[in-house]
């Protein structure tokens, strides 16, 4: 393992994408982060910029409007980056498959700037905190 | 006013309505032409003083719907005005918003996806499509096919790096 990967897993800091999400991935996100899971205090925090970030979180399919932003946004993270996929609608596009408005899933648009990112699945509709805090917790632990 | 009066009430505008449908006890549909519909919500917003909820627009393949629902909190009944848009090529019908502000987003919505024209609305801009959205492609009309997916290359000196 490289010192890059190293730093990495040590203390993943996060950044919180929605690109077309309900809120209901998002409330699970933010749940993460009060008193009864906590998660600050194994060091994941939650950032204001994906320049600080270490991994993306990202829900909602991604629409038409999203697509150049997330793009954008994945660009601005220092690689390496883990991009956690939350959600039914990130993972596969969920019920909004074929909308006019959808143009994810988030992985394929990934994938398409960066073919070697490292994108991590969770999904449920919405997954409960737990969900995503052992998502995240095996991703880095096979890293 | 209980339901005897507002049901006597209601047929002051029968002159400017097709039917009155009564599904279910508190449930009742007013069908009216477009050209019609302003003053009808006028009349149940203003001198019925029913609540509006929300608009709904609905391609009916040969004719548009707008669907105005208002709820007439005394008694529950849900009161719907259902105005039938006949011109699909220039589909239009009077705004509502200058004595209803409350529908101003909801019609911007509907110009949006059925391409349906509210004349009198204070700020008709774009509200809810992406705005590289091609203009006059109406999404949500039964027959528009999706359009292209977003043209963008991305920047190859902007290659990810390590």
């Amino acid at each position: 393992m490289n010192w890059k990967m190293w730093a990495l897993k040590k203390s993943p800091w996060v950044f919180h994408v929605n690109t077309g999400a309900c809120n209901n991935c998002d409330i699970e996100i933010v749940n993460c982060l009060t008193p009864k899971f906590d998660v600050e205090r194994l060091g994941i925090k939650l950032v204001g910029s994906p320049r600080h970030a270490d991994a993306l979180l990202v829900t909602g399919v991604v629409t038409r409007q999203a697509l150049p932003r997330l793009r954008e946004v994945y660009l601005q993270t220092p690689k390496p980056c883990v991009v956690f996929v939350i959600g039914a609608c990130a993972c596969g596009t969920g019920i909004f498959r074929n909308g006019y408005h959808v143009e994810g899933p988030v992985d394929k648009v990934i994938k398409e700037i960066d073919p070697q990112a490292i994108i991590a699945y969770v999904p449920g509709c919405p997954p409960k905190p737990e969900a995503i805090i052992s998502g995240v917790v095996q991703a880095l632990s096979i890293l | 006013m209980n339901k005897q009066e507002l049901n006597n009430k209601l047929t002051q505008v029968k002159d400017k309505l097709i039917a009155i449908e009564q599904k279910v006890d508190n449930r009742i549909y007013l069908l009216c032409e477009a050209q019609n519909a302003y003053d009808v919500n006028k009349f149940l917003f203003e001198d019925v003083s029913a609540r509006f909820v929300i608009a709904t627009g609905i391609d009916d393949e040969d004719c548009f719907e707008v669907l105005y629902h208002y709820s007439y909190d005394r008694t529950g009944c849900v009161i719907t005005i259902k105005a039938f848009i006949r011109d699909r090529q220039q589909p239009k019908i009077q705004s509502i918003a200058p004595f209803l502000p409350g529908a101003e987003w909801i019609e911007r919505e509907i110009h949006d996806l059925f391409g349906i024209d509210f004349p009198g609305h204070p700020d008709m801009r774009r509200l809810i499509l992406a705005d590289d959205w091609p203009d006059g492609v109406y999404p949500l009309r039964k027959d528009t096919s999706r359009p292209k997916p977003v043209v963008s290359v991305p920047d190859s000196s902007r290659e990810v790096k390590e």
